[in-house]
């Protein structure tokens, strides 16, 4: 790799004032950032064999032009690994695609985070979690990743809170939210291959989305069971229209219905068969305008517009009755679920 | 320890020039084009915005487009439908 990098350089004396220059700068997301040096951002690059001016994706409504020695930089003070790049660089790539729509979810009062969900041999390699305290602390993989696109965001495209990022709550995904799927434990097709790659590939699907929501069922031996609880909780949605939802089956419940022999297939058909609504409650309360006609006492809405808009994935802790759900923010036409190949490039 | 150097992580976004159309100097008989963009109500406000200039400023219609959704651009159908049709455009938002 030869080519110049180009970004502007500040001398420093020591790490306290690199840290304090990134905090005066506005450049982090709160918390403190590795000093981004050349040595370590070359080595990121070489992790991907990109030259530093090689343009990774271009957001249109920001006129932002994403390279890779941007987003170098901006991984290196996430505390990423050059291994974690290639994550990192198909999460942006996935992020900047027309169907994930960028503006709505990066700008929206709704609020939505960067859902990354990690599939393929580079979740075990790099030790991603996907079994207990999914989404806690402590992994460094999930920390970092996640944490480097939100950087991203920030210092490339400009997503700053209070301008060009309007959310009502945010919520905490947005310091990161990265998960992997447990398929050495799964009894089903993985994510990725379920959107048509191929069980080798390693990729990220990422999702506009909100918060999870966790539910109950300690009682049920049956799939149907424990789908009938998540099903009741999430068919009351916070807006309506949501293009994804994310189902995480954990453990106790993942074996629970794997026993009786249900696919992914079969809970997308069931989830989507039982999460319907009537127009008249959605009037009711308050989700939709106008008097409630008698038609509208039978008239019903799905949660989704299709079974496939609900992503399955078999993640979490291997014991508790717990499985959860994470709403997609606003609508279809608005922003979807994008899953991208990583590309171990090695230079 | 010794000094060293970090380099900065931010892009100064390419400036775009805009510019407007001159504003006309009454709405007298001029075509008033809405554009919608999906919220609840929005097509009200924007129905009710184009009565008004109707009524009290004398414009001469007024028509409505949607958006696909709240978070695009206008798209190309609609701008282009609106070059041809209509002499000022009101957007808004119906939150």
């Amino acid at each position: 790799m030869t080519a110049r990098i180009t970004s502007q350089r500040y001398a420093v004396e020591d790490f306290p004032q690199a840290l304090e220059l990134c905090y005066s700068r506005g450049w982090t997301d709160g918390l403190p950032v590795v000093p981004p040096t050349e040595p370590a951002v070359r080595a990121m690059l070489d992790a991907v064999g990109l030259e530093p001016d090689a343009q990774i994706a271009f957001i249109t409504n920001r006129q932002a032009a994403i390279t890779a020695e941007k987003v170098a930089i901006n991984a290196v003070m996430a505390g990423c690994l050059p291994a974690h790049m290639p994550v990192v660089v198909a999460a942006v790539e996935g992020i900047a695609d027309p169907r994930w729509g960028y503006h709505g979810p990066a700008t929206s009062t709704g609020s939505a985070a960067v859902l990354m969900i990690v599939n393929g041999p580079i979740a075990k390699r790099l030790d991603f979690n996907s079994g207990d305290n999914l989404f806690a602390p402590g992994w460094r993989s999930n920390a970092t990743t996640g944490r480097a696109v939100r950087l991203v965001m920030r210092n490339i495209i400009g997503t700053l809170p209070g301008r060009l990022d309007r959310g009502t709550f945010g919520h905490p995904g947005r310091y990161t939210y990265v998960m992997a799927e447990n398929e050495a434990e799964s009894p089903w097709t993985p994510l990725h291959v379920e959107r048509g790659c191929r069980p080798e590939d390693s990729a990220v699907t990422v999702m506009a989305a909100l918060a999870p929501h966790q539910f109950y069922n300690q009682l049920s031996s049956t799939a149907a069971g424990v789908l009938t609880t998540l099903c009741d909780a999430m068919r009351y949605p916070g807006q309506i229209g949501q293009p994804n939802y994310c189902v995480v089956l954990a453990g106790e419940h993942m074996r629970t219905i794997a026993a009786d022999g249900w696919s992914k297939a079969d809970i997308r058909k069931f989830i989507f068969e039982h999460t319907t609504n009537t127009i008249a409650h959605f009037k009711r309360t308050g989700r939709l305008p106008g008097a409630v006609k008698p038609e509208d006492e039978t008239a019903t809405r799905p949660l989704v517009l299709t079974p496939d808009d609900i992503l399955v994935v078999a993640a979490g802790g291997r014991a508790g009755s717990f499985s959860c759900y994470i709403p997609g923010w606003a609508s279809r036409t608005a922003s979807e679920a994008v899953t991208v190949v990583i590309k171990e490039r090695r230079a | 320890m010794p000094g060293f150097e970090i380099l900065d992580p931010t892009v100064e976004p390419r400036r775009q020039p805009l510019t407007y159309v001159p504003r006309p100097d009454s709405l007298k008989g001029k075509r008033i084009g809405l554009v919608e963009n999906t919220k609840f109500n929005s097509d009200k406000l924007l129905q009710k915005i184009g009565d008004i200039l109707k009524q009290e400023y004398g414009a001469a219609e007024a028509r409505m487009w949607r958006k696909h959704n709240s978070s695009v651009p206008a798209h190309q159908e609609i701008i282009d439908d609106a070059k041809r049709t209509v002499d000022v455009v009101v957007a808004g938002i119906g939150d």
